[in-house]
């Protein structure tokens, strides 16, 4: 930032959300944000760098020639386990938002963009495989990948058509295709590119989202909608 | 209120404790895990934070020269000794305000060390956060990410900091 690179830690909590703070200038940084809070930087924004959450299978097939954070061998013993996730779920939480029949654990995917916030049941966007939706009034695409438990959201608009594509789920074509639109007819795969046809080459523009528990996303986003849910008094 | 020479400067003792207290327990009473913060508060004892390193220095020595012209008075030894602990306590105030809870306790991973994917030892569902930066493709298990949850890194030329 300004020319310094700014390194943090871990060093607080805010509602179950945590903060960082950088070791050159002591100031504060919201985690889910990117925020700082506190400090002489207070009100300056880190620059969000675009991720996704991917099973290992997944990342695997895309980037053979990546490269895997490893653990550090004298804390290997306190690593999370397998179940994890699991126990999370049952952990207590300390801020509720009982809306629309939503529970403090649920777990979706939340999309910031286009000058609004939506929400997305994680359970409910894996079992229909391709949702397609708005957030503001953009047209998105959530696609569940190939290990049928990741997520990848895009933009719904293909270079040269206009307006939304209208996509939906091949079940059964050439290998790495998952989708396949109706304007160009061409097959794309989960990293959001054409793989065969007329837009072959192309790929849809990714949006960043975020897997979260619902409170802490309601936290964050007090003016979130929610993807499948009657939007009442919002 | 007409105060001795020796209990004004226990007084000064006092309230420098009381400084140092307020400035070492406030922040952990409100940033404390399993309770709400609310945003004042949470503003107050980051702020309380910032500024406390050097309010308890100051408080010590104040409470130091304090006690010592306490300790000079004439009075019976018994009653020196008041000022005296309360200026030590001060002393360890000063001490304990330099210490974050959260960063004994949180271990980053100051100095990530990186495999391929090919030699990788993960399960096939194991989770992980993944980007791609200047071409280079980056992946942080999440179970490892849970223990450290911040990792400074360096990608395709690019400093960031994967957090989970």
């Amino acid at each position: 930032m300004d020319g310094l690179r700014l390194t943090f830690h871990l060093a607080g909590i805010n509602n179950q959300n945590f903060l960082m703070r950088d070791d050159q200038t002591g100031s504060y940084w919201q985690q889910i944000s990117g925020l700082a809070i506190s400090g002489p930087l207070k009100g300056r924004q880190l620059t969000l760098v675009h991720s996704d959450e991917l099973s290992f299978a997944a990342w695997k097939a895309e980037e053979p020639q990546g490269t895997v954070l490893q653990g550090v061998t004298k804390y290997a013993a306190q690593y999370e386990k397998k179940d994890w996730d699991a126990r999370m779920k049952r952990a207590p939480v300390v801020i509720q938002f009982p809306e629309q029949g939503m529970k403090s654990r649920d777990l979706l995917l939340g999309i910031q963009a286009f000058g609004a916030s939506r929400a997305f049941l994680y359970d409910q966007v894996v079992k229909e495989k391709l949702v397609r939706d708005h957030v503001g009034a953009e047209p998105v695409l959530l696609v569940v990948g190939p290990d049928g438990e990741s997520v990848r959201a895009f933009r719904d608009r293909i270079p040269g058509v206009d307006g939304a594509a209208d996509f939906y789920r091949m079940t059964a074509g050439e290998p790495g295709a998952l989708l396949m639109d109706a304007p160009t007819g061409s097959a794309w795969n989960f990293q959001g590119c054409a793989v065969s046809g007329k837009a072959k080459g192309a790929c849809l523009e990714p949006i960043a989202m975020l897997k979260d528990y619902w409170f802490d996303w309601r936290n964050y986003n007090p003016r979130t909608t929610i993807w499948g849910r009657r939007q009442e008094g919002r | 209120m007409n105060l001795s020479g020796r209990n004004r400067w226990s007084f000064v003792v006092l309230a420098c404790m009381a400084v140092s207290l307020a400035s070492v327990g406030y922040p952990i009473y409100v940033i404390r895990p399993f309770r709400a913060q609310g945003a004042r508060e949470l503003a107050a004892a980051l702020a309380v934070c910032r500024f406390r390193p050097v309010l308890t220095v100051v408080s010590a020595l104040v409470a130091i020269g304090a006690a010592i012209a306490c300790w000079r008075a004439p009075a019976r030894m018994w009653r020196r000794m008041p000022a005296a602990a309360g200026a030590a306590l001060v002393c360890v105030l000063a001490a304990l305000a330099r210490v974050n809870v959260y960063e004994l306790m949180f271990h980053p991973d100051d100095h990530p060390a990186f495999a391929a994917t090919s030699e990788a030892k993960l399960d096939k569902d194991d989770k992980l956060i993944v980007v791609k930066v200047g071409g280079r493709a980056r992946a942080y298990p999440i179970r490892v990410m849970g223990y450290h949850h911040v990792v400074n890194d360096m990608v395709g030329g690019t400093a960031l900091a994967a957090t989970y």
